[in-house]
């Protein structure tokens, strides 16, 4: 089996003796030429681990290694690991062409390897005309590029971005997404990235890693992590809206399993025996679906009605739920109107209640 | 998309002043100061550098017109003038490369924010604080022949080798830089620290990635920033350095013989010793000039950069 | 991240810097407070045993002094301390408030005039001894010769390119809307400036007077070359009391000097954070 490019083992960070860790005990494989977003908001440690892989900050303890080669104690200039910082980081009072030499230029390369390397990267980032021009008369994106050239002119292994595209306006959102694909599958270089927004990080990546509170929850494919979220905490961060996730018990009621938190409940078959303690419900607001009469499952009332272009978010007061349901974008529905919903058994989720991890339970006769 | 409207700019409230007018009106003062008691003194002063004019002559307007002699007499034959200049000149140069080292090395020892480090900054900065009579006072003592550091070097070298430090020109002139420099290497410690402080820190990390090592992230990437900051420092000591009077005055009037003698001193003394004022304002205004070139010529690297900020 | 800790060698030359900068503030200090006795002695006294403030009681006492010297010598500094405030005060009123308006007119409302910055600021390259001459002749002209008005006039001008040059950077920190705001507000623009301008630069403009302050107090050359009877400030005090031959009067001197350098260094101390502002007139902000 090749060795993967880039393992994180037992990654941890602790400041001030322990009193704050922002990085718990992180296991992370990357193969060559994937792309990896890390997923959180602020505070995960999503940063920390990403200065921990080019070398910026040491663990407190565990391995970092890069084919195979432990590199935490080979300092950041040698591991062969480009940074793009969030506000780029160029170096204002040079042209753009002695930023992209910059790396070849303090390792003493000569001149004409220096040349064509820059010209070869500026060729490939489409800034072949801007080489003379100075770095501080340039454009946020074209500044972007020439970050992102500076490290692509020193032949990283590895690519590492934080937050690439919180800095861009839309439209320049779209073409840089366009250029780090092409640059992945051109140059076939590994990319991790770092960001706080789902959507960068579902549109670029291949596989995306969710942390919250220096911990890595659930590491999954981008195309498959909002169908399966493995933890309530990913269920409750993917997805547009996100999941809508309900906290309660199993009780056998008359001959029927129903799911029950207050004044919410969801029968969910027939059945006599139900686990024990707490779990938590997840449904896509996808999955439920306007219905009436005797299809439905459960009723509440309209509190909200957001219009979204093709399609409407729905929010609804079930009891002392709150729950978004997508629905078409015609739908008549008024404030405070009484609707009726159904949600199909297979796209429930559940969530152990104590370590909200999703869980395969036996129900009803059938495996949720 | 945001939704507020341009802010209105406000309309002068008809009979309300133009506001080059009231810009003119609020300058008025200090331009009417400046012209009175600066302009006009230096005109005066001016006309009175072609003449040969001296108090004991009568009144300056009845003085006869001497054209340039007063300059090329200063320029070609003056030797004391000559040597003054080139004295506080070289004076110039070596104090203010001291003060720069100095200033730097404790500036870069500031940066890592050690315990303590605001109650040691402020230390650090009172010897610039303290007036210049004193600080030439507290030198003239500490230099006596008797004084603690004559008795700091027999500690260390013996009896034999103390000086008397006002007694031969080369002493004394160490004497006057020491004072000097202790006197003001903080304003450059305050300055380059806070030019080091301003270094943005991401680019610094990104050259550190990119394999520089400490020395070329500190001329490569640190030093562009820095650049500005160091001439501003140079151009403003510079300008005050070039009249110094008062630490010197204190410490050896120039002595001994005119061997720690500056310009200002020199002026001094052939304005208000010798009389011979005419000759004295010539001087002046030749120091004006040479001082006025000196200050464009050093802050010609920066120009651009100053009135970019300033717009 | 910063280190927090120096290395032993760091410590070192820190603790050695420290030692020099504030050794002959140490010195004064003590010879403030040694007794006549300990003043020349040889080899010098660093700490007197016997420290007394008699010193300071001399520098006011004529009849005491009269013992060390004559002329000025063995005048009391009374006049001299009462002179430099005086002077001070009244010319850093003066400046800063010139100053302030100089700074809003060049800052709000354009140069008022291309030469002014220029004018100002070249007032500050004219070596002091030679304006000094045409000073001392128009002053004997029109008889501001040993006065204070004519001493203030001049430390008036050229301290002016300091202040203004100084206040401008605070008033540029300010964004003009504020200002532009109250003038909608139906203010006239004077009133908008006295209502809002300045009491929103009250930092800067407490650290601008505070400076200027310095500059002046510390002030010496003109008022050597423009004081004889009636006007006397401390530097001129002290640079007579230094004609007495070395170690005859130490600890009067000393005295005197300490008490014309505690007040700047407390000032310096509070107006800390706008010092390079101050220093370089504007051009660079802590």
């Amino acid at each position: 089996m090749n060795k993967p490019k880039l393992e994180l083992v037992s990654l941890c960070k602790e400041y001030d003796n322990g009193s704050v860790i922002a990085v718990e005990d992180i296991d992370l494989r990357v193969e060559a030429g994937e792309t990896v977003a890390l997923l959180g908001s602020s505070g995960c440690g999503k940063s920390t681990t990403l200065n921990m892989i080019v070398g910026l900050e040491s663990p407190t303890s565990g391995d970092i290694q890069i084919d195979g080669k432990s590199v935490v104690s080979v300092p950041p200039g040698r591991r062969n690991v480009g940074l793009v910082f969030q506000d780029y980081a160029v170096f204002t009072s040079m042209t753009v062409r002695k930023n992209l030499a910059f790396g070849l230029e303090v390792r003493g390369k000569y001149v004409l390897e220096i040349n064509r390397a820059v010209e070869e990267v500026a060729e490939l980032l489409g800034m072949s005309d801007k080489l003379e021009a100075r770095a501080r008369d340039l454009g946020g994106s074209e500044l972007q590029r020439v970050a992102i050239g500076r490290t692509l002119v020193t032949k990283p292994s590895i690519l590492l971005l934080d937050e690439p595209l919180s800095n861009l306006e839309t439209s320049a959102r779209l073409a840089m997404r366009r250029e780090l694909r092409r640059l992945q599958s051109e140059i076939g270089l590994t990319i991790i990235y770092v960001t706080h927004d789902q959507v960068e990080a579902l549109s670029l990546a291949d596989r995306i890693a969710v942390m919250n509170a220096g911990r890595i929850l659930q590491v999954e494919k981008a195309s498959t992590i909002c169908a399966m979220p493995g933890h309530t905490f990913v269920a409750g961060f993917l997805g547009s809206p996100p999941m809508n996730l309900i906290r309660g018990k199993f009780e056998a009621r008359g001959g029927e399993v129903f799911f029950r938190r207050g004044d919410f409940s969801l029968a969910l078959g027939a059945g006599a025996t139900v686990p024990e303690g707490y779990f938590t419900l997840g449904m896509r607001a996808e999955s439920i679906r306007l219905a009436s009469g005797a299809d439905a499952r459960f009723t509440g009332r309209v509190s909200l009605l957001e219009p979204r272009g093709s399609e409407a978010v729905l929010t609804v007061d079930v009891g002392r739920e709150t729950l978004k349901v997508v629905v078409p974008p015609h739908a008549r529905l008024a404030v405070g109107e009484v609707v009726g919903l159904a949600v199909d058994r297979e796209s429930l989720h559940f969530f152990d209640g104590d370590n909200n991890r999703a869980t395969s339970l036996e129900l009803a006769g059938r495996i949720f | 998309m945001n939704d507020t409207p341009t802010p209105k700019k406000p309309r002068n409230a008809p009979g309300a002043l133009s506001n080059a007018a009231i810009g003119r009106i609020f300058t008025l003062p200090g331009q009417a100061v400046s012209v009175l008691v600066l302009v006009v003194p230096l005109l005066v002063a001016l006309y009175m550098s072609f003449t040969d004019w001296s108090p004991t002559r009568g009144a300056l307007f009845d003085a006869g017109f001497v054209g340039f002699e007063n300059y090329s007499e200063l320029l070609i034959w003056d030797t004391r003038f000559l040597f003054a200049v080139l004295r506080t000149f070289l004076l110039s140069v070596v104090c203010l490369s001291l003060e720069f080292v100095f200033g730097l090395g404790l500036a870069v020892l500031f940066l890592r924010r050690f315990r303590g480090t605001s109650l040691l900054f402020s230390a650090f900065l009172t010897p610039m604080m303290i007036l210049p009579v004193v600080v030439g006072y507290i030198f003239w003592m500490l230099f006596q022949s008797n004084g603690p550091i004559n008795q700091m070097i027999e500690f260390v070298f013996g009896a034999e080798a103390t000086v008397e430090w006002f007694r031969s020109s080369t002493t004394a002139i160490i004497a006057v830089i020491v004072t000097e420099v202790w006197h003001w290497t903080p304003l450059f410690f305050l300055i380059l620290l806070s030019g080091l402080n301003a270094v943005p820190e991401n680019p610094v990390r990104a050259a550190v990635i990119l394999g520089a090592s400490p020395r070329q992230v500190f001329w490569r990437v640190v030093m562009p920033t820095l650049k500005p900051v160091i001439i501003v420092a140079f151009v403003i000591r510079s300008m005050e350095i070039i009249k110094l009077f008062d630490e010197v005055f204190m410490l050896t009037r120039g002595g001994p013989g005119s061997a720690t003698e500056t310009i200002s001193l020199y002026i001094y003394k052939l304005a208000f010793n010798d009389f011979q004022l005419a000759y004295g304002a010539a001087a002046a205004f030749l120091v004006l000039v040479g001082s006025l070139l000196l200050v464009h010529l050093l802050l010609a690297p920066v120009r651009d950069q100053l009135l970019e900020v300033e717009r | 991240m910063h280190d927090k800790k120096l290395s032993p060698l760091q410590t070192v030359i820190l603790m050695l810097a420290l030692a020099i900068v504030l050794f002959p503030v140490f010195w004064i200090l003590m010879t403030a407070i040694k007794p006549p006795t300990d003043w020349n002695a040889s080899p010098a006294i660093w700490i007197p045993s016997e420290p007394t403030l008699v010193n300071f009681q001399t520098l006011f006492d004529p009849d005491a002094l009269g013992k060390y010297g004559v002329g000025g010598v063995s005048q009391p500094a009374t006049k001299a301390v009462l002179g430099s405030l005086l002077a001070t005060i009244v010319a850093t009123t003066l400046s800063v408030v010139i100053g302030l308006f100089s700074a809003i007119g060049i800052s709000r409302y354009g140069n008022g005039g291309k030469a002014t910055p220029l004018i100002i600021l070249s007032g500050r390259m004219f070596p002091p001894a030679a304006i000094a001459v045409p000073f001392v002749i128009i002053f004997s002209n029109v008889g501001l010769i040993d006065s204070y008005v004519g001493l203030i006039a001049i430390y008036v001008a050229v301290t002016l390119p300091f202040s203004t040059w100084m206040l401008k950077s605070f008033v540029d920190d300010l964004p003009r809307e504020i200002e532009e705001a109250a003038m909608i507000d139906g203010r006239s623009k004077l009133m908008a400036h006295l209502t809002v301008t300045i009491p929103l630069i009250k930092g800067g403009l407490f650290a601008t007077t505070m400076f200027i302050f310095i500059l002046n107090w510390s002030e010496f050359m003109f008022a050597l070359v423009l004081s004889y009877t009636d006007v006397s400030t401390i530097p001129v005090q002290l640079a007579k009391y230094v004609t007495a031959t070395a170690g005859t009067l130490y600890g009067v001197q000393a005295a005197l000097a300490v008490l014309a350098m505690v007040p700047l260094v407390i000032v310096g101390y509070l107006i800390q954070s706008h010092l390079a502002r101050g220093m370089t007139f504007g051009a660079i902000k802590q």
